[in-house]
């Protein structure tokens, strides 16, 4: 048996932790930028709240209801998910039955478990995170992660009658609950992949589940397809997956906070992104071959966040894949000097470091001259510095001091969780 | 962040260290007898921490609990896995306020008590009022 535990309007449970006036208030959490809605209450959905939704098209409901609305405060909703994530382990009591999907979502094994204790179990884990970290779940158990995964999204729709706890263990549950199910709201079944199923005249999830897996092979893309009929039928055909120790690239992107329009902030801007970037190579302890830099032009609208203009993008390679910062902004800033346009304005820029390779600097190499050693020292030093004292206390020149073109986070809440200066306050 | 990093369950604390930080006397003559005593020394979050998921810090702001030694602008410790029996500091969430008060629970009755003269306990009536415990205070940080 596989479990999902899904964190509920995540975001906003993080606000709401410490504020316990917003209790049964309707609230929303903003994008990046504050420019779309990403989390959204269950009293704001029921005022007619859409998910991604841009603020300024929601902004009438927000003002007439009195919505509570908050800038995203990712340092806040990190330190929580950990919290929810660490109980889980605690819970588990093996790491290997976690696998951390998302930012809020936590696929549990249970096959150890006796299946007419599950129901119990799930209560169990509910209460113990919620009494934990004050952050409220849903949770769904079945015999795979694509029915666990519907399962839980029944437990969501009806939290009242469900407790937020679904558990589909005997066939005549599956079964009825296959029924209700859409095609279109299963786990891994995006949009075009529904429009064709459609047309095959498949519209429940029951009804794809009867399809024979040579069907699938031959009309669903072949082995994808055929895992999903598998799972439906109730044959694990996912398995748990170890957690992504190195990831395969790292890209940092953001919005800027206000159109940017000279050469010297975009190149700032993308010195900043490539130091956050070449940190987090580090920390997995990976050098990179490749560099590539994208900027996105903003024509006049850019405050919907939508209107993109095209996405201008060049990659460089590097003649020795490296983690050292300075030598990863120098090609990346002449990127953005070859992509800028005179008289454009931008809007957004994003950097990626790809075709990673172990870093063998880190040590301290012996062949290769005393100065390439120094730079990775100088490197792990400046990383332990801004680890300790966070918000950037070292950088390099070319990431600028002023920062013009950064977030716009208006709305943003204290950093409860993580700062010894920004501490919820009581009475 | 060293956020991912798992600890056993055993382990109370969150600092991450390995027989190579216990420092050594280094001394060139007479020293190895000072190493056989050498210790990792006292690391605070393992004695004040005890369930980190679970455990806040949270800033006084005001004189409620003077009396129990906490002062305005003192951080305490909440633990939110630590049941909130009678007679325990909580951090209490009534009204939309986090109040934090002596908790006081009978049969029938639930208080939540001040520690100074100045305000006067509050019954709560469990029925009509939003109230829920936030966690249980463990230890005050106070400066000097």
């Amino acid at each position: 048996m596989k479990a999902i535990v899904d964190c509920n309007s995540f975001y906003c449970s993080c606000e709401r932790l410490f504020r316990p006036d917003l209790r049964d208030k309707p609230v929303v959490v903003l994008s990046n930028n504050d420019g779309c809605i990403i989390s959204r209450s269950d009293e704001a959905q029921r005022l007619g709240i859409a998910m991604a939704v841009p603020y300024f098209q929601a902004r009438h409901i927000i003002e007439k209801h009195n919505i509570t609305v908050f800038s995203s405060n990712y340092h806040l909703y990190g330190d929580l998910s950990w919290r929810v994530m660490q109980t889980l382990r605690t819970l588990m009591g093996d790491n290997d039955k976690v696998e951390v999907y998302s930012v809020d979502e936590s696929f549990l094994d249970l096959d150890e478990s006796s299946p007419d204790r599950l129901q119990q179990l799930a209560k169990e884990i509910k209460t113990t995170v919620e009494t934990w970290t004050g952050i409220s779940v849903s949770i769904g158990i079945a015999p795979t992660k694509t029915l666990a995964k519907m399962a839980n999204r029944m437990a969501k729709k009806d939290k009242q009658s469900s407790g937020c706890i679904t558990v589909l263990a005997t066939e005549p549950a599956i079964d009825a609950a296959l029924r209700q199910t859409r095609v279109d709201s299963l786990w891994g079944v995006g949009k075009a992949y529904a429009a064709k199923l459609l047309n095959w005249g498949i519209t429940s999830a029951w009804e794809l589940s009867n399809m024979s897996e040579e069907w699938a092979h031959s009309n669903m893309g072949g082995v994808v397809g055929v895992r999903l009929i598998r799972e439906l039928k109730g044959q694990p055909a996912i398995e748990m997956e170890e957690e992504l120790v190195q990831k395969k690239m790292i890209a940092t992107t953001r919005m800027f906070g206000r159109p940017v329009t000279a050469v010297g902030d975009l190149k700032e801007a993308v010195a900043t992104y490539i130091s956050r970037a070449a940190e987090k190579l580090r920390r997995q302890q990976s050098a990179a071959g490749v560099v590539s830099v994208f900027i996105v032009p903003g024509e006049q609208d850019y405050m919907t966040g939508f209107r993109h203009g095209p996405n201008i993008s060049s990659h460089v390679s590097l003649p020795k894949p490296t983690s050292l910062t300075h030598e990863l902004i120098k090609p990346a800033v002449e990127l953005v000097e070859q992509l800028y346009e005179n008289g454009r304005t931008y809007k957004k820029a994003g950097v990626m470091l790809s075709g990673l390779v172990p870093d063998d600097s880190i040590q301290g190499n012996l062949f290769v001259p005393q100065v390439e050693n120094q730079h990775r020292f100088l490197m792990n030093t400046i990383d332990n510095i801004n680890f300790a004292m966070r918000d950037d206390s070292v950088k390099f020149g070319s990431a600028g001091l002023t920062k013009d073109w950064k977030m716009r986070q208006e709305l943003r809440s204290g950093r409860h969780s993580t700062r010894w200066e920004e501490l919820a306050a009581v009475k | 962040m060293e956020l991912e990093q798992f600890y056993g369950i055993n382990y109370k604390g969150s600092k991450r260290f390995t027989q190579w930080d216990v420092p050594t006397a280094n001394a060139t003559g007479f020293g190895a007898a000072a190493d056989d005593y050498m210790e990792r020394g006292i690391d605070l979050n393992e004695q004040l921490v005890r369930n980190k998921p679970a455990t806040f810090f949270m800033r006084v702001s005001g004189d409620a609990m003077t009396g129990a030694g906490i002062f305005s602008g003192d951080v305490v410790i909440v633990d939110r896995s630590v049941k909130a029996v009678s007679g325990k500091v909580v951090i209490a969430s009534l009204n939309g306020e986090l109040l934090i008060r002596r908790l006081e629970k009978t049969f029938n009755k639930i208080r939540l008590v001040p520690e100074t003269p100045r305000l006067s306990p509050i019954d709560v009536d469990v029925s009509g009022a939003e109230f829920s415990i936030w966690g249980v205070v463990t230890y005050v940080i106070h400066s000097l």
